[in-house]
């Protein structure tokens, strides 16, 4: 396609606050669009029609194919990281052993919404394996989720409601270690998730001094107050 | 002395290595049959005389050099006396401190995804990876040196924490080293299996 050919182009490009909308339309549909066909094979046409701009536009907000790959890995995680942080799942009223149950759940590929999530975050292993670049960003994400845990450790221990002697940093590396380990296992059907969400506890439950079971799955992990 | 030129001597194994040298420095999205040809010092059409497309030699690269990575470690382990020190060799592997290859590896997993074929190679590969870190546990309740623990259950929590470590080492990073790695791992080793690893592997 001959760049600029599309007359829609110019039109959209008109406003300030249209832009960001057609921005965010783009990344919306190219984090869509890397979930279904594989990073590999996702074409910026295919991303533009699915947002409903021309491929002018993409390429006006996007220089070139890699960096609106990346930039939408990193807007999925931001979003993603958004939902997790946010209030629904870090509630510090549900009890420590409540919400480190949530915060498993949440990292864990529950079909739907966090399934597409997991896929995305191993497409952002592979980016940031080959692309160097990319692993500062990888790298922030995961700095984020590893304070996110050591903090809930840290305020559980504090409140008396998780063992005094658990390290919060380094059980927050083995959560989140197993969590992308079975999860990547979840994802391709070894295990079911429940499996994993029991396994993942067990294996921090005497470190922390849990009780002997998970509390019971949200109905929507994505969603803990739903 | 063969008096023919090197060209027809190039086989598959040879240019299987080439591909995954390729692989491993372009990833496998830009890696070119072309880039192949020149990596084994022969031509593109040779190469494709040998498979029948790119994607057949992509694949059966990386699942070759996957599949080479198994055979090599347990010959390797076969060779070490105690299963504390093979359990060891086995997280060292992972820990940044072997030659494990973990671009190939996620270029694999991530690919089998979406593909079927590799997602059936993916399977079979974690299972032979579960199955090493199981005997090596059977192995350690045969000599009296690990507790009894379930070996299946052992080597899947083994891996999976092994596998999300490796991710984060493939990032490079900083938080986790491999001397934290190696801690990590063996520290739930110890207490699966209620041995000591981690005093004498420091020195």
């Amino acid at each position: 396609m001959v760049r600029g050919a599309d007359p829609r182009g110019p039109r959209v490009t008109g406003a300030a606050a249209t832009e960001r909308g057609a921005r965010e339309r783009i990344l919306a549909a190219a984090v869509e669009r890397i979930a279904r066909d594989g990073i590999d094979e996702v074409r910026i046409a295919r991303i533009a029609m699915d947002a409903g701009v021309s491929s002018s536009l993409v390429h006006y907000h996007f220089e070139t194919r890699e960096a609106l790959l990346e930039q939408a890995l990193e807007y999925s995680y931001e979003l993603a990281g958004d939902v997790r942080l946010g209030p629904g799942g870090d509630a510090v009223e549900l009890g420590s052993v409540r919400r480190l149950a949530a915060m498993i759940d949440q990292f864990l590929p529950y079909p739907g919404m966090l399934e597409r999530d997991w896929i995305l975050w191993v497409e952002l292993w592979l980016r940031a394996v080959r692309h160097p670049e990319m692993r500062p960003t990888a790298a922030r994400l995961y700095e984020r989720m590893r304070a996110w845990f050591a903090e809930a450790i840290a305020t559980g221990i504090e409140r008396g409601e998780l063992a005094p002697d658990a390290d919060p940093d380094r059980t927050a590396d083995r959560l989140l270690a197993l969590a992308d380990g079975y999860g990547v296992r979840v994802l391709f059907g070894d295990m079911e998730v429940d499996h994993a969400r029991r396994e993942i506890w067990a294996a921090v439950r005497d470190t922390l001094a849990l009780p002997e079971q998970p509390p019971p799955a949200p109905l929507d992990p994505a969603n803990p107050q739903g | 002395m063969s008096p023919r030129p090197r060209l027809d001597h190039v086989r598959r194994p040879e240019l299987l290595a080439a591909a995954a040298a390729v692989i491993r420095r372009r990833g496998l999205e830009n890696a070119r049959v072309v880039d192949v040809a020149d990596e084994a010092g022969t031509s593109a059409p040779s190469v494709l005389y040998y498979f029948a497309s790119k994607a057949e030699l992509l694949k059966e690269a990386l699942t070759s050099v996957e599949k080479s990575f198994y055979q090599d470690l347990a010959l390797e382990l076969e060779a070490i006396a105690s299963a504390r020190d093979r359990l060891l060799r086995i997280v060292a592997t992972c820990s940044g401190e072997g030659d494990y290859d973990a671009a190939l590896w996620m270029e694999l997993w991530a690919r089998a995804l979406s593909d079927p074929e590799l997602a059936a190679t993916r399977a079979e590969l974690d299972g032979r990876w579960r199955l090493t870190i199981a005997e090596v546990v059977r192995y350690g309740q045969e000599r009296g040196e690990f507790a009894a623990a379930d070996p299946e259950e052992f080597a899947v929590l083994l891996a999976c924490l092994l596998d999300g470590l490796s991710v984060q080492i493939a990032l490079r990073d900083m938080e986790v080293t491999p001397a934290r790695v190696r801690e990590l791992a063996l520290k739930l080793a110890e207490r699966e299996l209620g041995c000591e690893l981690l005093e004498g592997a420091r020195c």
